[in-house]
């Protein structure tokens, strides 16, 4: 702490007796003759800073902008209220950061902050959840609803060695997102696993109770069932009690979307294969080297593919960066995962 | 960036003084230690992120002066924001005539709270605690939660966006509030009265002031206040939404009593608001420009809160410690 304050102490100094006037214009404005590759100062902004899916975003956020030799601040709300994040955003525009990085909690109104942004210079990227599009230059998109609905039924149908019947637990019957994964879940059986069949689609309005009153209900309607797959975070969990209390653990199969944390138990008991999302850790270490890319001048639109550090090629899309496809957690990675 | 204080009695200026004090150092502290803290710029967003919750400390004042409290502003600011929203989007209604329309459900709001707490006699704390959640669950349940308003004209956004003349359209707005509530409680009898209900309900009304007007007046003026913060919130923001706003009540009771206002009544003073304004907002912006921890900024107010007070209190018990070793001898003869 010490330390840190001194070097921002010395590093104040060194710039209060060069240019407190021309502070007023910070940008990316490397005007001045870089003699290396120019350090910058990347702003990372989480929807919320406790939250644990975040936490994990931003530590892989910082091994990239380690690995970049960028300064990084991670700053995000701890109350809520909603114009906390603009007010972050605006106290980094007179901070001078090259470039901000953020998960947006309203999308219209953190776009005006980050517009005013763009208008200083400064570059912006979004992830996981995207501003407006005039607001930024890209988006890191975590995942398609197409690659989350082929990535849970490829694991359905890995689980059941591509034949049998199962059933899917949805959050709602008419969410937009709920619609689009079981659109694709479906797409993807009958393209590819036309053995397999679905016995039964029910709702569990986003309660884990009713995810397993209506699992034990389908457990029993359908004897022949082989696995159960949730389209809803709190469908996994739910399914897993059923299943261990009518003692079919290991006979039905339970897969579906969901955090590592919540489903580490039962993923243990095998009454959870694996839950589906994306590593979190990948998507903050992404983000930044997009970020720093932008800036930099490295990533322009139009350009189609994108190399960030170890992780390798990234798909361009338009103007979304892809993370690829979903990961799977399962018993033997998932205790490496926190959130 | 306040307004000279002359003509003060000099018992009143003693905690303001130290809270300056405490405010310059404050700036001279995070202009060393932050980047482009003490900017022009950054002077002028602070004064556009701390406007709103300043126009509620301001109407908190002269409620806290009669002893009161009032824990609903910030929800009506969130039902007022939504509200002005509905008028002009699904009503239709232009800007100018939206905006008082919801300064006038504001009035009605602020109207609510003072027909309970005055004429039913209920104590403020528990009616301002029930309409904090009744406006918010109102403001919650007309959008249910999910309906926002964007895509305000410009000409609007430049209220809470843009400058005029240079400064912070909204500054405007709040210079305005401030003199109206400057004058208000230490140029009239009005100011006088609240000073007087907060002393001693009792004795006021014996003194032959009206006790029920006097608070419904300030629990209306604190709805008007919140509606107007409330347009200002979403120009600034350019949306509005259900969760506008939250905690901001907290923030404008932290800032009055930061600014020497008595919790329970009687004593406090609008400058002391501004500078308890002033000192939270600087911490805030402070903290961020040092790149520090924005949790620090939380765990500071509270600092500041009790360094403040202390230290407007030390010298009084000082000073009567004094007067006790002074006259030790007359302590022992009275037994």
């Amino acid at each position: 702490m010490k330390k840190t304050f001194s070097l921002l102490l010395a590093m104040t100094v060194a710039v209060f007796s060069g240019c407190k006037q021309s502070a007023e214009t910070p940008s990316g404005g490397n005007n001045t003759p870089a003699p290396a590759a120019k350090q910058l100062t990347i702003g990372f902004l989480p929807k919320s800073k406790g939250n644990a899916y975040f936490v994990s975003c931003a530590k892989g956020a910082q091994r990239a902008a380690d690995e970049l030799g960028d300064k990084l601040i991670v700053d995000g709300p701890t109350d809520p209220d909603p114009a906390r994040q603009n007010e972050i955003v605006e106290n980094w525009i007179t901070l001078g950061v090259d470039v901000i990085a953020a998960s947006c909690e309203n999308k219209e109104g953190i776009s005006t902050a980050l517009r005013k942004a763009q208008a200083k210079g400064i570059k912006v990227v979004t992830y996981d959840a995207d501003a407006l599009p005039d607001a930024r230059s890209f988006f890191v998109n975590q995942a398609t609803s197409q690659g989350i609905g082929y990535a849970l039924m490829d694991e359905a149908a890995r689980l059941c060695d591509t034949n049998g019947e199962f059933a899917v637990i949805t959050g709602s019957l008419t969410a937009g997102n709920q619609v689009a994964w079981r659109k694709y879940v479906e797409e993807r059986r009958a393209a590819a696993y036309s053995n397999m069949k679905c016995d039964a689609v029910e709702a569990c309005d986003d309660l884990k109770d009713k995810a397993q009153s209506e699992t034990t209900a389908l457990l029993s309607t359908y004897p022949n069932l082989k696995l159960i797959l949730s389209t809803t975070s709190l469908g996994v969990p739910g399914a897993a009690e059923a299943i261990k209390q009518a003692g079919k653990t290991g006979v039905v199969k339970n897969i579906g979307l969901g955090l590592p944390n919540e489903n580490k138990r039962y993923v243990h008991d095998g009454v959870t294969q694996g839950v589906i999302l994306w590593k979190t850790e990948d998507l903050g270490y992404l983000t930044v080297y997009a970020a720093d890319a932008v800036a930099k001048g490295a990533l322009k639109s139009g350009d189609k593919m994108f190399k960030a550090g170890s992780l390798g090629e990234f798909e361009i899309q338009g103007d979304n960066i892809m993370l690829g496809k979903p990961f799977t957690f399962n018993k033997d990675n998932i205790d490496q995962f926190d959130f | 960036m306040n307004t000279d204080k002359h003509g003060l009695k000099k018992n009143l200026l003693r905690h303001e003084t130290i809270l300056f004090v405490v405010l310059v150092a404050e700036w001279l502290f995070f202009d060393v230690i932050g980047h482009n803290f003490g900017t022009y710029d950054n002077t002028c967003d602070i004064l556009r992120h701390y406007c709103e919750i300043g126009l509620l400390a301001l109407a908190m004042t002269p409620i806290i002066l009669t002893g009161g409290i009032d824990l609903s502003v910030a929800s009506l600011l969130g039902l007022c924001a939504i509200l002005f929203g509905k008028f002009w989007r699904d009503a239709g209604m232009p800007i100018p005539l939206a905006a008082a329309c919801t300064i006038g459900v504001g009035a009605l709001a602020g109207g609510l709270n003072a027909t309970l707490i005055s004429w039913l006699r209920l104590p403020p704390l528990i009616v301002t605690l029930g309409t904090y959640s009744l406006f918010r669950g109102l403001a919650e349940a007309i959008t249910h939660g999910v309906d926002t308003f964007t895509d305000f004209p410009n000409s609007f956004l430049f209220l809470g966006q843009e400058r005029w003349l240079g400064i912070p359209a909204q500054a405007f707005v709040f210079i305005i509030a401030t003199i109206f509530f400057w004058l208000l409680v230490h140029r009239t009898t009005f100011g006088r009265s609240f000073r007087a209900i907060g002393f001693s309900p009792e004795g006021a009304h014996y003194a032959g002031i009206p006790l029920g007007r006097r608070v419904a007046m300030v629990y209306v003026l604190a709805g008007v206040v919140s509606a107007i913060a409330a347009i200002i919130y979403t120009a600034r923001l350019g949306q509005a939404k259900a969760d506008a706003g939250t905690g901001y009540e907290l923030f404008a009771i932290t800032a009055v009593v930061l600014g020497g206002t008595s919790i329970f009544g009687g004593v406090g003073s609008i400058h002391g608001t501004l500078l308890g304004v002033a000192a939270i907002a600087v911490l805030h912006s402070g903290i961020a420009h040092a790149v520090l921890p924005g949790e620090m900024a939380g765990m500071l107010t509270g600092l500041l809160l009790i360094l403040a007070l202390a230290g407007s209190i030390l010298p009084k018990m000082i000073s009567g410690l004094r007067a006790r070793k002074s006259a030790p001898r007359l302590a022992k003869q009275i037994p």
